[in-house]
């Protein structure tokens, strides 16, 4: 569905910023998301919930914001080092 | 532990608008015109591409790429009016086509060798509008037995197309669906958007909206304009 296509990219997006031995230890994905971006947090959140639950990742929490607008955005992530 | 936060702001959509960066240079640099039929499910995009093969294709080159959740059905139907390649992509549950998907599907079609391009796009209002598939314009098709306040319901779809087309207008006498009230509610959304009224099955509004291919093609082609006689 719409938000696992969204989901996939979050996911992309943070493997292309860090290193593969960096990726287990990724604790937040923040993430923005405007009223009119076409996209349902909840389901959102579901979708990275699961994701983010699988390797490479470890168990990262997606922290979803949400703005007026249609903006649609990887914030930030945290790292544990 | 320590905690490491890294700025990223990187617009989920960059990818996909990268790839739709792409495709458009290449349609562009071969003069052809694309276009991204969006709909809700049943508003008769496939019929109404059938009608237009049917209709142009013995005067210029038309190119199709279909998308659909599950099945090729659309792309036999349009096979059928052609002689040209009916690209499909099966989106295996995906509820829209993307850049990429595009992109892909044509590699296999002969751009210099093409006029216009329809991307026929999954039936869904919600979805389609966020992605940018390469194209010139989304042009929305409306059918007057959907609800007339779809414009309302769908406000981001029919504020990124250019054009409409309310289709099955044949069927007016037999609803209660109020025409002007529609139109209103669409161009409240989008006052820019062009409206044609059609009615694929009679034929009524076709030339209207073969005229508006003719126009627009001949507007992006870098080609010299093919004998009408």
């Amino acid at each position: 569905m719409h938000e696992m296509s969204i989901a996939l990219e979050v996911c992309r997006i943070a493997e292309t910023r860090l290193t593969p031995e960096a990726l287990p230890r990724l604790l937040t994905v923040g993430i923005v998301v405007g009223d009119d971006a076409g996209v349902e947090p909840s389901n959102l959140q579901f979708c990275l919930d699961a994701l983010l639950a699988q390797p490479p990742f470890g168990g990262a929490t997606a922290k979803i914001a949400r703005q007026p607008g249609d903006e649609l955005r990887v914030d930030y992530l945290e790292v544990d080092e | 532990m320590t905690v490491r936060v890294i700025d990223v702001r990187e617009s989920v959509m960059a990818r996909n608008n990268e790839i739709a960066r792409s495709v458009r240079e290449r349609i562009e640099s071969e003069g052809v015109l694309a276009l991204n039929l969006v709909s809700s499910p049943g508003a008769g995009k496939t019929t109404l591409l059938e009608k237009t093969l049917d209709a142009l294709g013995d005067e210029m080159a038309i190119a199709i790429v279909t998308g659909d959740v599950q099945t090729q059905n659309d792309a036999d139907r349009l096979a059928r009016h052609t002689s040209s390649l009916v690209q499909a992509v099966v989106t295996g549950g995906a509820c829209h086509l993307d850049a990429l998907q595009v992109d892909k599907a044509l590699e296999a079609i002969d751009l210099s060798r093409t006029d216009l391009l329809f991307i026929e796009n999954v039936g869904n209002l919600v979805c389609p509008a966020a992605w940018d598939l390469g194209e010139h314009a989304k042009v929305v098709l409306f059918s007057v037995t959907e609800g007339e306040d779809k414009p309302l319901k769908y406000p981001r779809m029919f504020r990124e197309a250019r054009h409409a087309v309310m289709t099955k207008i044949d069927l007016l006498p037999y609803l209660p669906f109020d025409l002007p009230r529609a139109m209103g509610y669409a161009r409240e959304v989008n006052p820019d958007l062009e409206i044609l009224l059609t009615s694929a099955t009679t034929g009524q509004g076709m030339d209207d909206w073969i005229a508006f291919l003719r126009r627009e093609v001949s507007h992006r082609s870098n080609r010299p304009a093919p004998s009408l006689g």
